[in-house]
């Protein structure tokens, strides 16, 4: 199935940028123009039934670059994160204040469409969690859901998203085979071709190298680089050295007291102003090391 | 650069990852789908309440005192009732506990604390094995070996055909109810220098003891509601009265051991027995009385139930400090 | 100060020692302990001899009627013989009836109990939970008996005559469903479609109660997966969640047929208790556990007894099977169906 692809046509076409508007519909969407913010919190706020976990978040995420969220233990960086990809709503009793904004519509008002917004926001998960399915079927899980049929170039969405989470070559000889008897790292980069399989805009990810070793780590890190030139890149990482390597923009989050334990967004910007010269005090004290 | 949209494909497969008509198609799906689960557990709960409404309407309309009071009467005679059924139900689900408990907590003991020795995984097999023995090949097998023996029917063969069907659910239950005893309690027992013996009775049965009554009062409920295998080890007695047996036996000057034998060496009726044997009756009357003896054995089987869930529910409340 | 402070006992440590031979009767008896370990084992020893009495008993039992009949006894055939007077016996009629009716309460059961399983693991709002499980439990702890005199007088008339009537007209004509489908339903309603029926709503709360359990032990991240990809709710349940607990499902499913084949009253008192020829469900039929309730009380000759007998055994054997079958599917689920990731 695969032998007509052994010179892909990656190699051709490069990455093009898009100047043609896509037609959904009766809507059209134009691409956002270079230095417009890919996602935007407007003083977002979001409870756990009466617990403010996060508050008045007001952060700019720039497309195409990797963002990193730090900070310390239970600040709110996971919550703020799964903000994005709505998946906080699977919690019971929860509420939010504010906007976030995607490509120029908001996300959490009632017109927006989750499944809509998880189409287009991957995550990956702080462990790898691929389905009991072969690595085949994990990848076209998500086209599948679309009607994407073999005929319909099934096989293509799977060899392309293999190759962009740099996992091809590992298992092209084996899609039919378990996920589940891939190594660690390995069921991680399949996560993400899993996520890249149904053409997100942005991608999400929870610490996920933290439950790998270094050589799988740097492995992904690498893959991150690649990746930015056609996604944005959110990470949070408890790893500050990781975000100081790979990370082009850095937010950093604490709590605003013991007693209220509510997140905020203390500074953003890029990683090597807030590594350098951080304009808050909490910040340096943090990237110092004196607390955290 | 562009925004990620992936152009290695080709347009069609675009539109139909982004296309509009698609999602709706899926979204009414889902909602569709979601909405019949939950009819279906409404369904459900509506038999339910519709199998319990209709038996306390019509057992109510036939209830009364001479019920509880009366042995059966002939057809046609005012005040009959169904006292052999109750006393036998109640004579055999005391001694299908006495014959289930004790084996069956020791049993449990012994394998919550040896779950994976050879006879540990053997009786955990063979309790689940047990517990799925139709009631009916229970019963073929008590008639085989005590019926047959003793040449008659007795409430001694049907107890004991009750008490191998208790038998499992006592023992999973104990088995469970055994396993939370927290460790430390029996280790600062044995460090005192108590055998395991007295530990075990002192100790860890006392600290499971609630939950081992939820596991026998959950086994009596099913046992009492049981028909199948009485039919022929109790086989069923029109005249049976303990009062009138104790009366005789001590008119006759008879020891209390023959009283009890003479007690529990005959056939007895039970609840369901009778409502089966008058429901089949083509005599409104007696299936009026089928209508009575469904409701009292309802009330008793889900108040046994009921009681246990919300104990066991209180139970883990407080454990829980709420 | 001295004087306030507790005096050191040393009452036990200074006892008298014992006499040599409690010395020696507590060794012997390890403190107890071996006669409580010899108690205990004994009893788990009985549990498992009480399984095996009861096919060993049955087995012996029949051996009259197994010698006399051979497999003829298990022969399907049109024409099968149930003559107590003249001793001859074939069980293949009610081999026929336990098989058909339990399977087909599964063609209703499965579905619902799925539906009901999925909507109280995964769509229920907390609080709710709870009640609505007691609530199923509580329909499996209705006494047999109860279904079968609220099955008669009440789901018979009003349920399983017009279904019954409606599918004679529909499908009894249709060509090959015909044989199974094909009228008319008594007007009692008692027939083998009834007792189906019934023994659906019986074994719905056990295949529930699995089902749901399975489904609660799926992790989480199975779900955000799904979820995180745009996966509908609907989606992730259908093609992620009830593929993962497949197995233990099946093993639900087999558990509740099992269940199916041995219920009794309920069945007896509906289903007609006839040997009639006809394949069809719509006519009154009979199985295994009927056979013997109703006719060994009084049976009429050593020989009819041991064939009852050998009808008991022949459904034992058929329940023990599935029961094992079942326990294996669900065990392994419990232990995790998937390969474990290497690290």
């Amino acid at each position: 199935m695969f032998t007509n692809m052994e010179t892909p046509m990656t190699d051709e076409k490069q990455r093009a940028p898009l100047t043609i508007p896509i037609k959904i519909a009766q809507k059209t969407i134009e691409p956002p123009h270079v230095g417009e913010n890919k996602i935007e919190f407007r003083d977002y706020s979001f409870y756990y039934g009466k617990f403010k976990a996060l508050g008045n978040i007001s952060l700019q995420i720039p497309p195409n670059q990797i963002t990193a969220i730090i900070g310390p233990s239970g600040c709110g960086k996971s919550t703020l994160l799964r903000s994005i990809n709505r998946m906080n709503d699977l919690v019971p009793n929860v509420r939010t204040e504010g906007q976030i904004i995607l490509s120029g519509e908001d996300i959490i008002g009632p017109s927006a469409d989750v499944v809509d917004v998880r189409r287009r926001v991957g995550m990956v998960f702080q462990r790898p969690n691929p389905f009991p399915k072969s690595i085949y079927d994990n990848v076209a899980y998500g086209p599948r859901l679309y009607g994407i049929s073999h005929r319909q170039g099934l096989d293509e969405i799977v060899y392309n998203a293999l190759r962009q989470a740099a996992l091809w070559d590992e298992v092209k000889d084996k899609l039919r085979q378990s996920a589940m008897a891939l190594s660690g790292g390995q069921q991680q980069r399949l996560c993400i071709a899993r996520a890249l399989a149904v053409e997100p805009e942005v991608i999400l990810m929870d610490e996920p190298a933290s439950a790998l070793d270094p050589v799988a780590t740097l492995k992904i890190e690498e893959l991150m680089q690649t990746l930015k030139e056609s996604y944005t890149i959110i990470i949070v990482t408890h790893n500050m050295q990781q975000a100081a390597r790979v990370s082009d923009f850095t937010a950093f989050m604490m709590i605003d007291s013991p007693q209220t334990r509510t997140g905020v967004m203390v500074e953003y910007g890029p990683t090597t102003q807030i590594f350098t010269n951080p304009k808050n005090k909490q910040t340096e004290d943090y990237i110092t090391g004196r607390f955290g | 650069m562009s925004s990620g949209t992936n152009v290695w494909l080709g347009t069609s497969t675009k539109q139909l990852i982004q296309s509009r008509t698609g999602y709706r198609r899926r979204k009414f799906t889902n909602r569709i789908m979601l909405t019949v689960t939950a009819l279906f557990t409404l369904a459900a709960l509506a038999i339910l309440f519709w199998i319990i409404i209709y038996v306390v309407i019509k057992g109510l309309q036939y209830l009364n005192l001479d019920f509880f009071i009366h042995l059966p009467r002939p057809l046609g005679m005012p005040g009959g009732g169904v006292l052999n059924a109750i006393e036998g139900t109640i004579i055999l689900t005391i001694l299908a506990s006495l014959f289930a408990v004790i084996p069956g907590i020791l049993a449990a003991y012994y394998v919550a604390y040896n779950p994976n020795t050879p006879l540990g995984i053997a009786v955990r097999f063979g309790t689940d094995v047990l517990s799925g023995v139709p009631s009916i090949i229970i019963g073929l097998f008590c008639y085989a070996l005590i019926v047959k023996y003793q040449g008659h029917y007795s409430a001694l063969a049907g107890s004991i055909a009750l008490a191998i069907i208790m038998l499992p659910t006592i023992i999973r239950t104990t088995e469970e109810m055994i396993k939370l005893v927290p460790h430390s309690l029996r280790e600062g027992s044995l460090a005192l220098g108590s055998p395991e013996w007295k530990t075990a009775v002192s100790v860890s049965l006392p600290a499971a003891s609630q939950g081992i009554i939820t596991g026998i009062l959950l086994g009596i409920a099913r046992a009492s509601g049981e028909t199948a295998p009485l039919l022929f080890t109790a086989l069923g007695n029109d005249n049976y009265e303990v009062g009138k047996i104790i009366k005789a036996g001590l008119a006759n000057h008879k020891g209390i051991f023959a009283i009890l034998g003479s007690i529990v060496t005959q056939p007895v009726d039970s609840l369901p027995l009778t409502l089966w044997k008058y429901a089949q009756q083509p005599y409104p009357e007696r299936i009026n009385q089928s209508w009575a003896a469904a409701l009292v054995l309802l009330i008793f089987v889900l108040s046994l139930n009921i009681f246990t869930r919300i104990w066991v529910q209180v139970r883990a409340n407080r454990m829980q400090g709420k | 100060m001295i004087d306030n402070m507790a005096k050191q006992n040393h009452i036990i440590a200074n006892r008298r020692p014992p006499s040599r031979w409690a010395t020696r009767l507590r060794l012997a008896f390890h403190y107890g302990d071996r006669p409580w370990n010899a108690l205990t084992i004994s009893m788990a020893v009985l549990t498992i001899l009480v399984m095996l009495a009861i096919g060993v008993l049955l087995w012996r039992e029949s051996a009259g009627s197994r010698s006399a009949f051979g497999l003829n006894f298990l022969k399907p055939t049109t024409d099968a013989s149930w003559n107590p007077v003249s001793g001859e016996f074939q069980a293949w009629p009610f081999i026929y009836g336990t098989l058909v009716t339990s399977l087909f309460s599964l063609v209703l059961a499965v579905p619902l109990s799925l539906g009901v399983a999925i909507f109280l693991a995964e769509l229920c709002p907390e609080w709710l939970r709870l009640p609505l499980g007691g609530m199923f439990e509580l329909l499996a702890a209705i006494p047999s008996v109860i279904y079968g005199l609220w099955g008669i007088f009440v789901f018979l008339p009003k349920v399983v005559d017009p279904v019954g009537r409606f599918l004679d007209t529909t499908l009894g004509n249709v060509p090959v469903l015909s044989l199974f489908f094909h009228g008319p339903i008594p007007a009692s309603g008692a027939s083998l479609l009834a007792a189906a029926f019934i023994l659906s709503i019986m074994i719905t709360p056990t295949i529930t109660a699995i089902t749901r359990d399975v489904f609660l032990a799926i992790p989480v991240s199975q779900r955000e997966a799904s979820l995180a990809l745009g996966s509908t709710r609907w989606e992730t349940i259908w093609k992620v969640l009830i593929p993962y607990g497949l197995s233990g499902i099946l093993g639900a499913v087999i558990l509740g047929l099992g269940r199916a084949l041995g219920e009794t009253m309920a069945v007896t008192m509906v289903v007609g208790n006839s040997i009639g020829g006809s394949l069809s469900l719509l006519r009154p039929g009979y199985t295994m556990s009927s056979i013997i309730a109703n006719e060994f009380a009084e049976a009429v000759s050593p020989l009819h007894t041991q064939a009852l007998i050998e009808v008991g055994l022949i459904l034992f054997i058929i329940t023990l099977l599935l029961n094992i079958l079942a326990r294996l599917l669900v065990w392994r689920v419990g232990r995790g169906n998937v390969q474990g990731a290497r690290a």
